[in-house]
């Protein structure tokens, strides 16, 4: 009989590899890395504005919904600069250092709060957050991540091709009548959306490796793409997987463990090449 | 005279900075001008603005009788091969059918059996219907390029801006790409406007030459812009233009020949 926590880990890291699986390639092959850095100060500033409102509000629930919104608004911000000509890194810099010091500054405001108030519960928010807890996920976190990644995941197939196009040639995009400033968004809030999903499973941490690693092997190892898709996505199931198994018997954070089996696989391939 | 391109005092800009001044030009419906220059003069600036993607500029500029902005789906542009994300594993098809994809809806998941068909009609116009399903980064230089072209032609297009088609190519693959550019005119009878900074291999498609260096040094037949006097302002005073068994080569500042052609004295 499988414990029910276990049951759950399992089935969130399914669904955080099927998303990643068709991500990660396109992170890759886009130049979204550094996009990924700027998620973890987003998601890092949204989490500590929803932990002061959500201790003030005596509702912690609030803080996933709040980083959710801030990701989302600080990646249209991105997208916006690059849209006034900044490179996509010179935008994800302007905006990450920003969000940083704001960062700090919402640390400052989160003491004051947590001091007048009972913070206890707010532990195990932080623990989850900072370095992902699989085991801890609860029934209404996996049925969160399952509705919301199936959504992400539909939107995903339904405009791959285009995000393929504008990766491969934005102006050309333009040029050729279609809308690349839609499909350039539209892709941003993806993966900030994404990112917002996965965290509490994956970690901030080790979040930005989680996303890159996988298609990164997969383009290493593969041409065609569906291989490509089909490696990242198996890579990941595989890591995910095994993690959580390894977790289970040494009492160590999944997300740990996958980022260095991940990190090993992908520096095992470059010394082969 | 019925125009593709008309251009009256056009300055383009960047910012308050000016990037090239003073072009005024005409372009018949089905001419090819090669638009010559060093490196930094302005070539890709006048090329990107006539396809509607740079807009800072003061003067009159008219594609096909309406603002660049406007003009755009009448228009292709072809960019530098190098400029484009080849990490991205489409296959030639795949490219091809961008040029025609995005004129219908915002939804792509596959590519409709029609335009797969328009697709395969210009890869085979440009010779390369074998390669289809082939890796556009596992192509040669010169079928690249004309992958590209095969691209800009699928929507049907009134005006084709090619940016260097022929840059970082062997004197082969340079041979083919020329090939198709001028099946390009006979057979299509569309303007084009070329970007290069070596002529020779275009000289004899083009019906008009511009010289450009910031500002419009020359503009006409090949034989009346490319003077030696003009040649030497622009690529200085070790260029020059020679006649050699009746035929003229100039030789610029980078020891690129170009011949101007037989009928030139």
């Amino acid at each position: 009989m499988i414990p029910e926590f276990i049951l759950r880990a399992i089935l969130a890291s399914i669904t955080i590899s099927v998303l990643l699986g068709l991500l990660s390639p396109l992170i890759n092959m886009k130049g979204l890395a550094f996009l990924t850095h700027a998620l973890f100060h987003a998601l890092l500033f949204g989490a500590v504005l929803g932990m002061i409102l959500g201790l003030v509000l005596n509702n912690l629930s609030l803080v996933m919904v709040v980083a959710t919104l801030v990701t989302v608004l600080i990646v249209l911000i991105i997208a916006e600069l690059e849209r006034f000509g900044f490179s996509p890194d010179s935008a994800v810099g302007i905006v990450a250092s920003f969000v940083a010091g704001l960062t700090v500054l919402g640390f400052g405001v989160l003491y004051k709060v947590m001091a007048g108030r009972p913070y206890f519960p707010l532990t195990e928010n932080v623990v989850s957050y900072l370095t992902g807890e699989l085991f801890l996920l609860t029934k209404e976190n996996l049925l969160t991540l399952t509705v919301f990644g199936f959504v992400i995941l539909l939107v995903l197939i339904l405009f791959y091709r285009d995000f393929l196009y504008i990766s491969f040639d934005m102006e050309g995009v333009e040029s050729y009548g279609g809308n690349s400033r839609f499909y350039l968004v539209l892709l941003y809030v993806l993966v900030g959306l994404m990112g917002s999903l996965i965290v509490q499973s994956v970690g901030l941490v080790t979040l930005q490796v989680v996303a890159v690693l996988p298609g990164a092997i997969a383009l290493m190892v593969s041409e065609d793409l569906r291989q490509i898709v089909l490696t990242s996505l198996l890579v990941t199931l595989t890591v995910q997987l095994s993690s959580v198994v390894i977790a289970y018997f040494t009492s160590i954070p999944p997300s740990g463990i996958a980022t260095i089996i991940l990190g090993a696989l992908y520096g095992a391939l470059l010394i082969r090449k | 005279m019925e125009t593709s391109v008309e251009a009256k005092a056009l300055t383009i800009y960047y910012g308050k900075q000016v990037a090239l001044r003073d072009i005024t030009f005409q372009l018949g419906l089905s001419e090819t001008l090669l638009l010559l220059g060093p490196n930094g003069a302005g070539k890709t600036t006048l090329l990107r603005t006539i396809a509607g993607f740079h807009t800072e500029y003061s003067g009159e500029l008219r594609v096909l009788g309406k603002r660049p902005e406007e003009a755009k789906d009448l228009v292709s542009y072809v960019p530098q091969s190098h400029s484009l994300n080849e990490k991205v594993p489409l296959t030639a098809l795949d490219v091809v059918a961008m040029g025609a994809i995005f004129r219908g809806g915002f939804l792509h998941r596959r590519i409709p059996p029609e335009i797969r068909e328009r697709a395969l009609k210009m890869l085979r116009f440009v010779g390369l219907e074998s390669v289809a399903d082939k890796l556009f980064r596992n192509l040669s230089g010169g079928q690249k390029q004309r992958v590209l072209l095969a691209r800009a032609l699928i929507s049907d297009p009134k005006l084709l801006l090619l940016d260097e088609p022929l840059s970082a190519l062997d004197p082969s693959a340079r041979a083919e790409v020329t090939s198709v550019l001028d099946k390009i005119r006979k057979e299509r009878r569309i303007a084009m406007i070329i970007t290069t900074h070596d002529v020779n291999p275009l000289l004899e498609i083009g019906d008009k030459v511009m010289l450009i260096n910031k500002r419009m040094i020359a503009f006409g037949r090949p034989d009346e812009a490319l003077k030696d006097e003009i040649i030497k302002s622009v690529y200085g005073p070790m260029a020059r233009a020679i006649k050699v068994e009746d035929r003229l080569y100039c030789i610029t500042g980078d020891f690129h020949i170009h011949r101007l052609g037989r009928e030139v004295r």
